[in-house]
């Protein structure tokens, strides 16, 4: 029996971002820059683990937005366009600094190495597909997958219990498509609870939900073991919550290993130091230079200037890494012997939730540190066993009853991050389009009305399409969820990619409005077009006009995420169950 | 001369635009004229990428936000235990309401927003505009509600629209002990509990409220009493627990600056109103006459860690004291061991 436990959680998220509109997006480059420096990592990392023996029992989410673009064709070509592209500019560099910088030739051998060895991986082992990869992890009992809200939309500022119940439907859905099974855990976006949303999880079978420290420990009645243990909701459903010390050790920009001097200087990158002439051709088409991964220095020291930072030596950098490890380990066994003398015997568990695109991304050691770390808890210990939340549940351990309080794992503890006075002004907008939705849900949910599309040749004649109801409200849908991503409101709050975050918010609320007013009674918003109405005995049919074909077609082509979607997830009655 | 140089500069532009062909006559003149007008509207054409577009394409790459239908909305939410958002729109011009409602003896009716606390049974009246938002000082643990209507001194009070509700949520421990045998912990204990979580504010408020919740809330009110100089009695409606988060802090070493937003609003107010008692020796000596805590309980600094991570996001992390003993023992409230 150990003395304690521990489990890691991996939250893995990006927005939606796919653009086919355009040849190259500046912003999908946060997938494939996840998908090189954490993903690829990790999954690697994982399956080398369990088939050294040394099986890493941790909970991993997938959201729902990164599933649909790892698994999407377009994203996929794309992505190995930009890693070949990547791996071309390598190769040049590693013949460039042998010859004008020789300090940098180990960073840039292992640049050439690590990605021939990740586009190896990706094409060859994964097949550009990196969802059979989690798939196959969680298959053989390394990973416990859990899902999150549809498009990580912030529970406690949706304002329908409808438009709350389509993130959780939805969410679960596709977990079962990507990885075909109901999935046991979620990750509420953000950490973010408000007492009732576990009824929501219990009505679609989720098991557990993760949560912020002050859930448990501001929760009702006291709980007997902090947060060093999970709760029970009244209705069922437990939750896990965040451990305080280990998101400190690890995360904290002022406190937590990545900040180590020998690590990878993250904002000193090629693509802002290269000629420009040498750039050209592996920078986009509009030449504006970007961060590209190459980066050739160390912190050296947190006061040091960019332009006096040391060179990267990648095998001090390991090192570091494996003490690191070492040293997370030790103190999680003091940690575990501390809380056990408090629970007077009781076995504690420790929580420790991450954003997965730490390991990797802004901490470039991050996979190696996690790779170290379980080796070392499976071959040189006992004291501290990894489990995820699901092992736990089933290890027989009992729990306690509580109802816990609302909280976010942001900024302060609550929703001040999503809801403030420089982003409050999305939240009519946004409620207005959930309100719509399930009007318009509860009006087409039983009768379709007949509808057709007039001829683009000739205005006096209409083809029937009898499917165009139920796509207008599964596009409009889509719209909306995609307008919910807490993202945007994040980002705004942070100031980073502000025009992108608000020009994408104000996007999807003009789409679903497009698309509500084809079924709503209103005018036609292009010549030529009769008015779509199909209000009560007045309208049996719908009628679109030839650019509003277009229009849906183009959004369906653009906004593709969730092709199973069923808008009648929307419905006000409780006729639309899981 | 003006003309001359007119006629250079057109010179110079023929030559570009028409190939190197010569101008002869008026005719010629007015003829590479109007295809300068041409080719200069073609220019235009190309630089404009919007021009070529189908009018879809050019709806979606100009997005805006719809306007807002005119409807009833009133919209409440939590930012924090202490803070709430509201928005509201009326759908029909409000005095057009009164007029039809009262003819013309509408008096001095005007429409307001009112916040009422459903849990303490108070309330908060704002004169508003017909469409608007607000941002609300409010109290943790506690159900709100605000409503849109029509108001008059000394005339009956008419409600138009109301929100949805939102209750804060504590942002302390909750008082309440398991009674399960299994789950039933001692205050002493529990904030040992909540020591080892990194609780350490937490976990000396747990231990100097004890187990005697009453006791507590009396010795609260009595402790910040001697703060602010004024008798206790006034302080019976706020929250003890409010009452010592501010005295505990203060004793830490938080400025009243730190307190804000952070307590109640009237707790803040009170505070203010006696700024030049606000130290933290004084409470100290307030928190040390009604509980029973020494100075080694007290020499602890606060020690926050920022909210800032690696990579994109803003962690919450609860401020806590470096040099903690984790000796909570016995520093119960003086008025439970009376």
């Amino acid at each position: 029996m150990p003395i304690g436990y521990f489990s890691l959680i991996l939250h893995a998220h990006l927005p939606f971002v796919r653009h086919p509109e355009y040849p190259e997006f500046l912003e999908e480059d946060w997938l494939y820059e996840a998908i090189t420096e954490v993903y690829l990592p990790l999954i690697f990392i994982f399956q080398t683990l369990h088939e050294a023996g040394a099986k890493p029992r941790l909970a991993m989410n997938v959201s729902p937005p990164l599933c649909e673009m790892l698994a999407d064709p377009l994203l996929q070509e794309r992505y190995t366009r930009h890693i070949e592209n990547l791996l071309e500019l390598a190769k040049k560099e590693l013949h460039r600094v042998r010859q004008e910088d020789p300090d940098f030739t180990d960073a840039a051998q292992m640049y050439v190495d690590n990605l021939s060895a990740s586009l190896g991986l990706w094409n060859d082992r994964y097949k550009r597909n990196l969802i059979n990869a989690f798939r196959e992890l969680q298959d053989e009992g390394v990973i416990e997958i859990i899902t999150c809200c549809a498009t990580h939309g912030f529970m406690p500022l949706i304002s329908t219990p409808e438009a709350r119940r389509a993130q959780v439907a939805i969410a679960v859905t596709n977990y079962k498509k990507h990885f075909g099974r109901q999935p046991r855990g979620i990750w509420l976006a953000e950490c973010a609870y408000e007492p009732g949303i576990e009824d929501l999880l219990k009505e679609y079978g989720i098991e557990y939900f993760i949560s912020d420290t002050h859930a448990i420990l501001y929760g009702d009645p006291r709980p007997r073991y902090g947060v060093h243990a999970p709760v029970i909701c009244p209705n069922g459903v437990a939750t896990f919550a965040r451990d305080v010390e280990t998101s400190q050790q690890v995360w904290s920009a002022e406190i937590g290993y990545p900040g180590n001097d020998l690590y990878r200087e993250f904002y000193r990158d090629i693509g802002f130091d290269a000629p420009f002439e040498y750039l050209e051709p592996h920078l986009h088409a509009d030449g504006n230079r970007r961060h590209l991964g190459l980066k050739y220095h160390r912190i050296t020291g947190k006061t040091v200037p960019q332009n006096k930072k040391g060179a990267y030596i990648p095998s001090l950098a390991r090192e570091k890494a494996a003490e690191n490890a070492m040293h997370f380990i030790g103190e999680r066994i003091k940690q575990a012997y501390l809380l056990r003398e408090t629970f007077e015997g009781h076995p504690p568990l420790v929580v420790s939730p991450y954003d997965a695109e730490l390991f990797g991304h802004w901490w470039f050691e991050g996979p190696q540190f996690i790779d170290f770390f379980f080796k070392k808890l499976h071959w040189d210990q006992s004291e501290i066993k990894a489990v995820t939340p699901g092992d736990f549940l089933d290890s027989g351990i009992n729990i306690q009853r509580q109802q816990p309080t609302a909280s976010s794992w942001g900024e302060a503890g609550y929703y001040k991050v999503w809801i403030n006075e420089g982003n409050s002004w999305m939240y009519p907008y946004q409620h207005d389009a959930e309100r719509r939705m399930t009007e318009l849900a509860d009006r087409f949910a039983v009768q379709r009305p007949e509808s057709q599309v007039q001829s683009p040749e000739d205005p006096g004649h209409w083809t029937s399409d009898i499917g165009l109801v139920t796509r207008i409200l599964n596009q409009a849908a889509r719209e909306l969820l995609l307008a919910q991503s807490s993202d945007w409101a994040f980002q705004i709050y942070q100031g980073t990619t502000v025009e992108y975050s608000s020009r994408r918010f104000q996007s999807h609320i003009h789409r679903f409005d497009l698309l509500a007013k084809m079924l709503e009674n209103s005018s036609p918003p292009y010549e030529g077009g009769v008015a779509a109405s199909a209000s009560s005995a007045e309208a049996d049919r719908v009628v679109l006009s030839p650019d509003q074909l277009e229009l849906l077609t183009e959004l369906e082509s653009r906004d593709n995420i969730f092709p199973e979607i069923d808008y009648r997830v929307y419905q006000s009655t409780n006729s639309f169950t899981n | 001369m003006a003309a001359n140089i007119d006629n250079d500069v057109l010179d110079a532009e023929i030559v570009t635009v028409s190939s190197g062909e010569g101008i002869r006559t008026e005719a010629d003149f007015d003829e590479i004229t109007e295809r300068i007008t041409a080719a200069l509207n073609e220019d235009e054409a190309e630089a404009d990428p919007m021009a070529a577009m189908s009018p879809v394409f050019r709806e979606l790459a100009l997005p805006k936000l719809p306007v807002l239908k005119r409807e009833n909305r009133a919209r409440l939410q939590m930012q924090t235990p202490n803070r709430l958002y509201f928005y509201w729109s009326l759908k029909n011009n409000p005095y057009q309401i009164l007029h039809r409602v009262f003819g013309e003896n509408t008096g001095s009716y005007t429409l307001i927003l009112k916040l009422i606390n459903t849990t303490r049974d108070r309330e908060e009246l704002h004169v508003i505009d017909a469409e608007g938002n607000w941002w609300f000082s409010v109290e943790p643990d506690s159900t709100y509600r605000a409503e849109i209507g029509f108001y008059a001194p000394n005339r009956p009070y008419f409600r138009a629209l109301y929100s949805n509700e939102i209750t804060t949520p504590r942002k302390s421990p909750s008082p309440r002990v398991a009674t399960e045998a299994d789950w039933s912990i001692p205050a002493e204990k529990f904030a040992a509990v909540l020591d080892v979580a990194g609780f350490k504010q937490d976990a000396f408020d747990v231990a100097i409220a004890g187990d005697d919740a009453d006791g507590a809330r009396t010795a609260s009110y009595a402790a910040f009493a001697r703060l602010v100089d004024r008798p206790a009695a006034e302080f019976e409606g706020f929250d003890a627990d409010d009452i010592r988060y501010a005295l505990t802090l203060l004793a830490g070493g938080a400025t009243l600056e730190d307190l804000r937003f952070h307590v109640s609003e009237r707790l803040f107010a009170v505070l203010q109103s006696a700024i030049d008692r606000i130290t933290r020796e004084n409470a100290i000596a307030a928190l040390k006459s009604e509980f029973e805590i020494n100075d080694e309980h007290l020499i602890e600094e606060y020690e926050e860690i920022g909210p800032a991570v690696f990579g994109s996001s803003l962690v919450n992390f609860p401020k806590r004291m470096v040099k903690r003993s984790r000796d909570l023992n016995k520093i119960n409230p003086l008025s439970s061991l009376r």
